[in-house]
């Protein structure tokens, strides 16, 4: 359990060098668009960082299924794990998503559709970690977790789709987008080159850290055991 | 010939963002990683002086 496999060493590795090549092709390598400046090469991390989250959470639903379905305690452990890394990549975005936003919108932030629902996911995703302390019995408290993810996977379609569905300033990369839209290009395929690495290497950090993340619950796990044992 | 808006800072203001969250974030994994890590070996002694 404490010797750290060699699979996740190499993923750790990787990891990082993706991080920093992907850092490169956003900063340096990409183009900078004219209508907007440099400021637009946040989009690439924006996107990547948003991606990840939301595969975190539908992650967190699918680990809450198969807790309902077993009720095995490790799908619990999963679960937090998926949820919690998620809630950073997410803020990520978000932050993101409002820096670029200050000198395309001219504001840091405004109640449109894609806003508004991922803030509002990310709220329902905080509040998960405070359904979880509320709750002392483990298994009561898994398996209200698990329900809990379900429904907060809603959110998550609902966000990716509130910039096709609705009409929004918020601009639509790849698909058609509202003609209210602000701030929307065309990628170049340098650009493109830099988003789709993107994209991979924060699926590769996702990984790395979501492997993390469960041995470190595991690890929570097998302590909070050996402590029962070590009181009695 | 348009000129591009100057919004350098608003770039480096995002990826600094990016990598202080992150750091952040890796840093608390290995923070809680070698406090359970101590915890588990308080523990290990104290059985092992329970069962002595």
């Amino acid at each position: 359990m404490n010797k750290k496999p060699v699979i996740l060493l190499v993923l750790d590795i990787l990891s990082l060098v993706f991080l920093a090549v992907a850092a490169y092709l956003a900063l340096s390598y990409a183009p900078m668009e004219a209508t907007m400046g440099n400021v637009q090469k946040v989009f690439y991390f924006h996107v990547a960082n948003a991606w990840v989250g939301m595969l975190g959470f539908i992650s967190a639903g699918v680990a809450g299924i198969a807790y309902l379905r077993s009720g095995n305690p490790k799908w619990d452990i999963v679960e937090v794990a998926a949820v919690e890394i998620s809630l950073v990549f997410f803020l990520i975005a978000i932050l993101l998503g409002s820096i670029w936003a200050r000198p395309a919108w001219n504001t840091w932030w405004t109640w449109e559709p894609r806003l508004t629902t991922a803030a509002i996911t990310e709220m329902i995703y905080l509040a998960y970690f405070m359904l979880r302390n509320g709750i002392e019995d483990p298994n009561r408290r898994a398996r209200f977790s698990a329900v809990y993810t379900l429904v907060g996977a809603v959110s998550v379609p609902i966000t990716f789709m509130a910039i096709r569905l609705f009409r929004t300033i918020h601009p639509v990369v790849i698909g058609s987008q509202s003609a209210q839209a602000q701030g929307g290009f065309n990628m170049s395929p340098d650009m493109e080159v830099a988003f789709f690495f993107s994209l991979f290497t924060f699926t590769i950090i996702f990984a790395d850290l979501f492997w993390h993340r469960i041995r470190l619950g595991n690890l929570a796990n097998k302590t909070e055991e050996l402590k029962l044992k070590v009181m009695e | 010939m348009s000129i591009s808006p100057e919004t350098t800072n608003y770039m480096i203001a995002g990826y600094a963002v990016f990598f202080l969250v992150f750091t952040f974030y890796i840093v608390s994994l290995v923070v809680r990683w070698s406090n359970l890590r101590r915890d588990m070996h308080i523990l290990e002694d104290l059985e092992i002086d329970n069962k002595s």
